[in-house]
Order: C-alpha cells, then structure tokens, then sequence
C-alpha cells in the first residue's frame, strides 16, 4: 500500500473533476470494491484519494424526454426499491435483488460497479440489455464536458475501460423502454447469497405475438469482459419463440461465450451454464 | 423461624432439559465482549510472521538489515536465534525453520510498534530460496524415489495404525455381496470468526503469561514449553473469550512460540494476530483420505465384514490431523454391528498443508464412506430381495449392552429408536420409494430423500491418562456461588450448563452462578474441550461439587431445624423441607449462620472426576469413552439436474443425547453442528496446485451462508446414560459426521449417481449428471 497524501470529498462537480485533471487520483464511492483490492495487494492508492459521495447530483435517478438516467452515486439498494424502474427496468431490479448481500447492497454505487470492470460485474448486464450509455465527465478548458460512451463499447479488458484518468462516470442514461419490452437475468453460483457469479446472463427485446424484436443478450464472466451475445441475439431476431428456436438460441449462446478454466468453474461448466440459463430465461419469457 | 419465611411454600421444580441462555450472548450479539483479538496490553508490540510462500525450498540466506533498520522496528529473529526448539508430539516441526517443507512455512518474525510497521518490515526481508521438488500427494510420497521430507521418517512415513479382529477371508467367503470403493475426502479448514491470535508476556522471573485461544490450557504448557526451552511451571495459560476452535486450537502452532520469543527477547508483551489469508493458509486443516472401503452383507442383509485402508496426506508436519484413524476405527468397527474387522491406516509426509483436530474428528471422514455403504446394501437388498430399507439398518443396529470389536461397550444404546423415530417423523420409506421411481423420467429438478447415521465417543475419549477435570466450588455470604473449572468456554456453552446443574442442585437462579474457567493459575486440571466430552466430564464434576456443598449446607440446616439432612432441600434460595418444601431458612442468611460462629463453617469444596472409561491402548481395545452415542440424519433434497445445485430443504435428525439439559444449547449445536457438515459436503473446499492454497479468501472459499441453512427437525432421544450428568450425554460432533452422508445417500436417491468424492459442488455434480446422459443416450 503506498501513502495518500491528500483525501478530498468535494461537493461540487466541477471541483471534482478539477482535481481529477490535476493528478493521479483514486476514485473512492461506496468502497464496496476498492477496499478488498488494496487490503488484498491488488491495487495501490495514488496520491490523492478523493470521496464523491458528497458530489451534488449524481444520486438521482429521473425519468424525462424518453430517457431513464440514473446517476452514478445512485446504490444497488436503490434501484432495488425503485418503483419506477421495477416499471420500466425491471431486469435492474432482478440483478440488484442478487447483488452481494443487504450490506453491500446498501453501500455499493452503480458507478463504482461499472468503473470496476468486472467480467463477472452483476449491473452491467441489465444495463448491456437496456442498451444503457454512460456519461463521462472531465474538466477541459475551465468547464464540465461531456461525452456519451455506449457501455457495449466502455469496457476493453478486465479492470480496464475507455474511461480517461481525468473522466468520472458520473450518470447511466437508457431509453425507457416500450410497453412490450421484457427482461430477464439470471446468475449462477453454489449460493443464493454474497456470491461472485460463475456466470451471468440478461435477455431482454420487445416481445409481441410471441416474437422478440429489438432482442439484446448479455453474458457475464464468460469472457475478459462483460459482453453482448451477437449469435444470439441474431438467433433470435423477429422468431417466434418455440422450443426450436430456444434450442438454436442455447446453441449460438454457447458458441458467443469464450470462458476460462479458474478456481471458482472450468471452461465447460461456464459454457453449460450459459446454454442452460439461456433456454431458461426464453422459456420464462414465454411464459410471461 | 423467622418471620421472611413463615407460610412460605417451594414447589420442588427441575431447570433440566429447559432453555437456559447463554450468559455471554446479549455482549456477543451487540458487539460488546473483548475478544482477544482486540485486547492490547501496555507496551505492547505487535509480531507479525514472514511466511516462505513455496512448498519446499533450502532457505540459502536470509538478509533482516533493511528490516531491522526500519523505525519502530525493535527485533527480528529467524531460525538462527531460535536453535534447537521443536514442537508437535513427534517434535517434527518448529517455531522457525531453516529448511521450506511447506508454503506456511514460518520464516523470519518481527515485532515492531505498530502491525503497519511490523508488515512493512516484513516485506524488507530477503530471503534467497533454492526450490526444490516436492511431494505434493500420499501416493507419490510413498513413491521410491519421492524427495524426502522429514529427516528422521524415512520413505516419508509417518504415524500407522492397525486393528483387526476376526477372520477377514471367512468373512469374505460367507457373504453375498461385497461393496469395494475409494472415496477420497477433501480439505476443509475450520473459518473461525475471530482468526489466530497470541498474546505473549515475560516476567522478571522468567515466568511466560500467554493469552491464547487455546481450547486445553494445561496440556498446552506441557506442549508450548519444549518450543520455548522452558519448564512449563514457568507458563500461565489466560483464555480470553475466542472468536472460536472447533478443534484448530487443540495443538501448539508455530505463531504462538514466535509471539513468545519475540516477547522473550524484547521485553515487552507481543501480540500476533492473522489476517484472513493468513489464517486460510496457515491454520490447520481437516485431515484428508483416500479411503478404500470393503464392507460385506449377506443377502439376509447381515453385515458380515469391513475392510478400511485409509490413506492420509500428512502434510509438512504433524499435529492431530494424522491421528483421526484412532476414531476411525471406531466407526468402522462400532458403526453397526459389524464381526470381522480389518483396519490400516498410514500417513505420509508431503509439502503440503498439515491437518489438525476438527469437529468430528476421523469420523466426518469415515462416516461419509460407511454410511454410503449402509444405503448401498439398503437398495440392492431392497431391489433384489424387497427389503425394507429401514429394516436393513435395524438387524445391523446395536443394542444396550452389546460390546464392539474394539471393546466399546455400548451401555445405553437407542440407534434402533433414532432409525425409527426419524424414518417415521420424514415418512422416508414412501419418499425414498417415489423418488427412486421418478428419477429416471424427464425433468429438469429431481427430489430425494437420504438416510444416514453414526456412532461417536459421548463420554470424553480417554487418549491421555486422565481424562478428568477439576471443579472447586464456594458460596459467599449473599448465597452466590461460584465455580472454578478446569473446563474451557470457547462458544460451545459449557457457561450456561454448568450455571444451570449448580443451580439445580442449589436452588439458586442460574444467574447466581459465576464461572471462573480461563486462567491456567486459578482452575484446576482439564483435558480441554475436545471429543463432545465437557457437558459430561466437567457437567458431572460440577454436579458432583454442588452436591458436596448442598450436604454441607444441609448438615449444618438439620442441626437447627431438629430435623435428619435427609428431610431437608435447597429450593429458590432456601432451606426447605423436603416434604412440603415449606421455608426453614433463608440460603443466605444460613451461609452467614455457617460462616459467623466460634468454629467457621465455609462452603469451599472441590472435586475430580474421572470417567470409568479406559485408556486408548496401543492396541486399540478398550472401552475408551464413558458413553457413546447414535443419531441418524434424514435429508431431503432438490437437485437442479441443470446446474447441478443441490438444495437440502429439509432434515430430520434423531440423536441419542442421553438427557436433554440446556434445550436451548443443545439446540444451536445441532444447527451449528450441521452447518459444517453442510459446508463440507456441499461448498466448502481448499483448492491446492503444487502445496500452494490458490482460494484463502470467503469470496472462494465458500462457507454455507443463512440462506442455504434447510429446515431442521430435531428429535432427541433420551437414552438416560448411567454415568452422564442426569442421564446426559456428549452431543456436539454427531451433527456434523452424520449430514454430509445423508446428502449424498439424497442425491443418489434423486440422481442416481453416487458422489465418492465430496464436495458436492454443482459444477461437480452438473458434469456427472451430464456425463451420465452422454453414456446413456
């Protein structure tokens, strides 16, 4: 662990980003993340750690002009008892309704969940399948500017995204989603509770008549990131669901997924799983 | 009579068998109780070990100037200035080392002002290691050209074990079918909330004060001493309140002489305290097996024989976990009735993790085999021959006063009653029945229902030549008592029910009761807790002295009510009569009579008890345990035939506890106790590649959490045991042992697939149920 020489927790954003473009700074939300990454060795301090918790406005989660924007202070519990997005997110709800346990639930912020890059990060599915952007923030030129990044785009490995060291994530934004949209995750692991997830997986689509358009499939732990299913999705475009089409959906989700053996699953398992989550959550679908 | 007791009536009561709570608990709940993880002393400093980290190295130099040089830094010690101090019962291992024989090697050691600096000064060590190859399993131990291990065991041998009774190939010759399998039982460690810790302290006399978890305070000074180089006279043992043991701390280990010379050499008191990954890495394991089990059955479904050779990984060192085979014998000749015996057991040194002591001890292991046989007899004879499962356990189960090959005598014996009870209370026939049926049709969850039993030791375990415990008893002027045992409390609660047995010989309210029990000056001798022995062997000693201050009382009350001892009682804080229970006499006021006259009268009385039962010879016959005692777990599951998650709903468990004393104790290690069963059978799981432990973390090490706990149903038996304390019997590893196999025995009653090798993770039992299908179609 190397020395913080400074800890700041401004309130304003625009003071935030000034110190982020001044230095190397460490980032520190809900901690949820951070602090087991440093204790373990994983990650060291820079000089500057800097608390957001108090920046005004980025906790909020709001509805206007055909867009859900949640802002990246917003928790996990939160958005587990927001009414609104039970409406309109529901797939958030259900993730968020896994996450960790009640504790961690309580102090661990969507930001943070996003910015940590985790493969196996539970938010980031629903919000892959929402078709979600995140909004990044830096000061340039003595103002705030901004740049949307669409998440399917955001992250390049494990721990690592195109997010610039001067830029904090500061809102999740997604179109609200029609009236016949559906959603559904599911993850997997040998506990119900406090569970890293040996996979993960979120469809959602509008779904009329049976069939799915607009589908949108996400995989987690699978891969160096978090990551849309392509061969799915396709499978599944404009079909009608039946179990002919399920079984080719299960097919080309095993084949979008590209896992590795670890301690906590081999290659074969995480396929498995993925195959049998994804007919289980079209069969859901159905039955919806 | 005076005037407080005129008209006064007691009814006679008992506080036997009812909920009594645990003194400590409301400070535990809200976070109040010190433990010793969080005592600082003045001028303390803080130790911390530097760990080699690699299985099995020459260590070819050590360089501590930078470590040394750094502020607040006031020593650093390596094997060097620790010369010639060995521990563990074969002397095999030591507070430092000068060779790697395994990654928890302890290396160097520092103590500094701060932990912050005593961490940092660790890492300012350099250590020059050449690696050399190592033994990373029994089997290749035992291989000719293996790299040796341990100087002075050759061929990497370690303890051994035998019994045999009976004539193995006659046996073999007289049955119909005979079960041959490996099972082999994987690594657990004990997760204990509060992590390894030692607090050191030196006199100007010489004389150590060691605050330890400890869970046997006065062998520990016989074991701590040779580590030292001291007299263990010279060691007093403070046991602060523990985050838990469950067996981790019935042996000395490396960082608790470390924290002693550290403190030795400096001066001052020294605190050594794990992290997590610390503790992961180097606390002791369960002991490991292969275990190949031959059991033999006649198609009458008589057992005829049980042949077990037992393979263990002994690790580095040894310590307790090499010595489970003694309760494995047990099982294999005492877990029904079974006539032809022929055990071996060999342990072999490897550069792998070493194994302790833990909850179950050998049996966890050993019932997870033999109890899968029992059920794979129970469905081929029910199959071939339309037994009755549960008859088949009941021509083989023991009855009161049946003798077992090794001589275990089992007085008071209710297996039939525990088979019975929990078969009938889950309808596990029926069940069994419809889900054996329904197992080979489509569907994606499968139920099942599994049987499973055992026997254990519930009279202490006689492996020392005494397996007693001191009790000194007195009561004060204001009718409080208090008691001086040599028994521990580390969480299991002997607090509440030596409260409860004092006060019901008394007559005084539980709360009356102090107990002083965590300072090897004060407390008399004790075995430790260990073996489900305290309820019974300190239960019968408290009993034992409280009677001896109620005679006192009562002589002294018959003197001045004109009334025999004999027609006198203690009830609510009074001298009774015992007909009526009308009030003689205040308790206080006749403690004050006692103790204010020319000739003091003063309740100050003490006792030994010793169980009947005899030392465990060489020869392992001898009836080594006061009691013993059954219980059969009955589990019901779902198995997600998908993902291969097993979901234990439910389980119904009759145990032979010979009397109920506190329901509420009793209660909870049952619960307790069958979450580490759980966790084992299930989740739980230390994933070793090369000696290295690649999950010392909760994050990958996967403990059962709330959700996961099913519902239990608990049955007890009283069996009321002769010696016991009111009939009572040791209750807290039998939980443990008996649910693992009845998950399996579940699972296999779901799937069709029997799991020889726990756990029983989904990933494991996805690929079998998978693999299965591909044979199939």
């Amino acid at each position: 662990m190397s020395e913080i020489e400074r800890y700041i927790a401004p309130n304003q954003l625009d003071d935030a980003l000034e110190a982020l473009a001044g230095g190397p700074v460490t980032i520190v939300a809900g901690a949820t993340d951070l602090t087991p990454q440093i204790t373990g060795g994983k990650r060291v301090y820079k000089a500057t750690l800097m608390n957001i918790q108090h920046i005004e406005g980025l906790n909020a989660v709001t509805k206007k002009d055909g867009k859900i924007r949640i802002g990246s202070l917003v928790t996990v519990s939160e958005i587990r008892g927001n009414p609104m997005l039970k409406k309109h997110g529901g797939i958030l709800c259900q993730a968020a309704n896994h996450f960790a346990s009640e504790q961690i639930r309580n102090a661990a912020t969507i930001g943070g969940n996003i910015c940590n890059a985790s493969p196996a990060g539970d938010m980031i599915i629903p919000f892959l399948v929402l078709g979600a952007a995140v909004e990044l923030a830096r000061w340039q030129d003595d103002r705030i500017e901004t740049r949307s990044v669409p998440l399917d785009e955001f992250f390049t490995g494990p721990g690592r995204s195109v997010a610039r060291d001067d830029e904090l994530l500061t809102a999740v934004i997604f179109d609200v989603p029609p009236e016949n949209s559906i959603g559904f995750f599911r993850k997997s692991g040998p506990r119900p509770a406090l569970e890293i997830s040996t996979v993960s997986i979120g469809i959602g689509g509008d779904f009329s008549d049976g069939t799915l358009k607009n589908v949108r499939v996400a995989f987690g732990a699978v891969g160096p990131t978090a990551l849309r299913g392509k061969l799915t999705e396709a499978a599944l475009e404009g079909k009608t669901l039946n179990q002919d089409v399920i079984q080719a959906a299960a097919l080309a989700a095993r084949q979008d997924v590209s896992p590795i053996d670890d301690i906590r699953a081999t290659k074969w398992y995480r396929t498995h799983l993925i195959g049998v989550f994804t007919e289980e959550l079209l069969n859901n679908v159905c039955q919806n | 009579m005076a005037e407080d007791v005129a008209f006064k009536h007691i009814e006679k009561t008992s506080l036997i068998g009812k909920r009594i709570k645990k003194p400590d608990a409301p400070a535990k709940a809200i976070g109040k109780t010190r433990y010793i993880n969080d005592m600082v002393l003045p001028q303390m400093l803080y130790g911390k070990i530097l760990h080699a980290g690699r299985p099995h190295a020459e260590i070819i130099s050590i360089d501590t100037s930078e470590a040394e040089k750094l502020a607040g830094v006031h020593l650093v010690i390596t094997a060097k200035d620790t010369p010639d101090l060995k521990l563990g019962f074969v002397k095999d291992n030591a507070p430092l080392k000068s060779k790697v024989l395994c990654e928890r090697d302890e290396v160097a050691a520092v103590a500094a002002e701060s932990e912050a600096i005593a961490a940092a000064a660790i890492k300012l060590i350099k250590v020059s290691y050449k690696d050399l190859p190592g033994v990373f399993s029994a089997k290749d131990g035992l291989k000719k050209d293996a790299p040796q291990i341990q100087e002075n065991f050759p061929g990497n041998k370690s303890l051994k074990f035998k019994f045999k009774h009976g004539d193995l190939a006659e046996a073999e010759a007289g049955s119909d079918i005979i079960l041959d399998h490996v099972f082999n039982v994987h690594y657990v460690t004990h997760c204990c909330m509060g992590t390894s810790c030692a607090i050191a302290d030196f006199d100007h006399n010489g004389k150590l004060t060691i605050y330890s978890q400890t869970q046997y305070p006065y062998n520990y000074k016989m074991d701590l001493a040779p580590a030292l180089g001291i007299d263990p006279g010279d060691i007093r043992v403070i046991q602060p309140t523990t985050g838990g043991s469950f067996g981790a701390k019935l042996d000395v280990y490396p960082y608790e002489p470390v924290a002693a010379i550290l403190a030795q050499k400096t001066g001052r008191p020294v605190k050594v305290l794990f992290d997590r990954e610390e503790e992961f890495i180097n606390s002791p394991t369960r002991q490991p097996a292969a275990i190949h089990l031959r059991t033999g059955c006649t198609s009458d479904g008589i057992l005829t024989f049980r042949s077990a050779d037992v393979l263990m990984d002994n690790g580095a060192y040894t310590s307790w976990g090499p010595t489970v085979p003694v309760i494995m014998m047990r099982t294999v000749s005492g877990h029904y009735r079974v006539p032809v015996i022929d055990f071996k057991a060999q342990a072999v040194y490897s550069n792998n993790a070493y194994a302790g002591s833990f909850r179950g001890y050998g049996n966890v292991q050993m019932t997870y085999a033999t109890a899968q046989h029992m059920d794979m007899f129970a469905e081929e004879l029910s199959e071939k021959h339309g037994m009755d499962p549960i008859e088949f356990h009941l021509k083989n189960a023991q009855k009161s006063g049946e003798v077992t090959p090794q001589k275990s005598y089992l007085r008071e014996c209710v297996l039939a009653e525990c088979l019975t009870t929990a078969a009938a209370a889950s309808d596990y026939v029926n069940k069994h029945k419809t889900y054996t049926e329904a197992c080979t049709e489509e569907g994606r969850y499968k139920r099942g229902i599994g049987l499973a039993s055992s026997i254990h030791n519930a009279g202490g375990a006689k492996i020392h030549k005494s397996d007693g415990c001191g009790t000194i008893l007195k009561m004060d002027d204001y009718a409080r008592v208090t008691v001086i045992t040599g028994a521990s409390e580390i969480g299991q609660g002997i607090d509440a029910v030596i409260s409860q047995i004092v006060s019901e010989e008394l007559g005084v309210p539980p709360e009356h009761v102090t107990l002083v029990n965590n300072d090897s000056d004060i407390g008399p001798w004790d075995v430790g807790v260990h073996a489900s022995r305290t309820t019974f062997i300190a239960g019968n000693g408290a009993k034992r002295a409280a009677i001896k201050a109620k005679k006192q009382i009562l002589a002294a009350a018959s003197k001045q009510a004109n009334v025999t001892a004999e027609e006198l009682d203690l009830r609510g804080g009074y001298v009774v009569q015992d007909k009526d229970g009308a009030a003689v006499i205040r308790l206080d006021r006749m403690l004050r009579q006692m103790h204010f006259q020319p000739t003091p009268d003063v309740v100050m009385v003490s006792d030994y008890y010793e169980p009947n039962s005899e030392l465990e010879g060489k020869d392992h016959i001898s009836d080594h345990s006061a009691a013993y005692s059954h219980a059969v777990h009955i589990a019901e599951v779902v198995v997600d035939t998908y993902t291969g998650e097993v979901k234990v709903e439910k389980v119904t468990m009759a145990q032979d506890v010979g009397r109920v004393i506190n329901r509420m104790g009793l209660e909870a290690q049952m619960e307790g106790g069958l979450a580490f069963g759980l966790g084992f059978a299930l989740s739980e799981e230390m994933i070793f590649e090369e000696g290295r432990l690649l999950n010392p973390s909760f994050r990958d090490y996967k403990v059962p959490t709330a959700p996961e706990m099913p519902e239990i149903e608990m049955h007890f038996i009283e069996s009321d045991c002769e010696e016991g304390p009111y009939g009572a019997k040791g209750i807290a590893e039998l939980p443990t042992i008996v649910i693992a196999p009845a998950i399996a025995n579940a699972v296999y009653n779901a799937t069709g697939i029997r799991f020889l090798n726990p756990p029983m993770s989904p990933e494991k039992v996805a690929r079998a149920i998978w693999e299965k299908k591909q044979a199939d179609s």
